[in-house]
């Protein structure tokens, strides 16, 4: 199927890729259906763009290359919801956002996603240690001024 | 809304299966205990309230993801892998906000 976004144009998706959030995004629960998008080789950074709304992408990465110790633990009834059987398939990400001349990301919110249903849940982590604004990495002088 | 009047120690049940407690009083905070069972999600409203803002932040981060700085600690490559862009469909280098 042909996505149509505002930030790269019409992209041919394979609809068995899409991601699904029952349950929509905080804040955004009318999107549902979600692509994965990979702009380059190194696979650290990704859009996640929504199928149903162009204009609709976030800015997503995998939090266990920046952390250790972060775990985004699930209630049974989530893993039901996402058809989660081993936690082995899961995948976590977390929204990125940019902020203050740093890279920032929402661990108190992150998403966990079935690999193999391809469904995903945003968690509310009710631990205080990791904030919604947790600092990855500081940017460079242009990646700055590029904000 | 409705309104309840509870002393310490007195409860409210929500449906069959949720109650909350009052545990204790002290100045303007009020400590309630809460039973429920694991299918309910219970929070702070707040929690919920910064990570929808943050969503709604984030969803408004323009320009391109090339070229930012990658972990100091990167560890093996995951095998996650995206949908591929190709060049044409990455949005440029500089954008404005």
């Amino acid at each position: 199927m042909i996505l149509q976004t505002t930030r790269f144009g019409s992209v041919d998706v394979d609809e068995q890729r899409l991601i699904e959030f029952p349950a929509g995004l905080l804040g955004f629960s009318q999107a549902r259906r979600f692509a994965l998008l990979q702009p380059d080789e190194r696979g650290v950074f990704f859009w996640l763009q929504s199928a149903e709304n162009p204009d609709l992408a976030f800015v997503v990465t995998d939090p266990s290359l920046w952390s250790d110790e972060f775990a985004a633990p699930l209630r049974p009834e989530q893993s039901e919801e996402i058809g989660l059987a081993d936690v082995a398939d899961a995948q976590t990400f977390v929204i990125v956002n940019r902020r203050g001349g740093a890279l920032t990301a929402n661990m108190q919110g992150p998403l966990v996603i079935s690999a193999v249903t391809r469904r995903g849940v945003q968690v509310v982590l009710a631990e205080r240690r990791w904030s919604t604004r947790h600092e990855l990495v500081r940017l460079e002088g242009a990646q700055v001024a590029s904000a | 809304m409705l309104v309840l009047s509870r002393h310490i120690d007195e409860s409210i049940m929500i449906g069959d299966d949720v109650e909350l407690t009052i545990v204790d009083i002290r100045g303007d905070k009020v400590r309630i205990g809460i039973n429920a069972p694991s299918s309910v999600a219970v929070h702070r409203k707040e929690v919920y309230e910064a990570i929808r803002t943050e969503n709604e932040q984030a969803a408004r981060f323009r320009g391109s993801i090339d070229g930012m700085p990658l972990p100091k600690a990167r560890e093996t490559p995951r095998a996650t892998r995206g949908i591929r862009l190709t060049a044409d469909q990455r949005p440029p280098r500089r954008e404005s906000a």
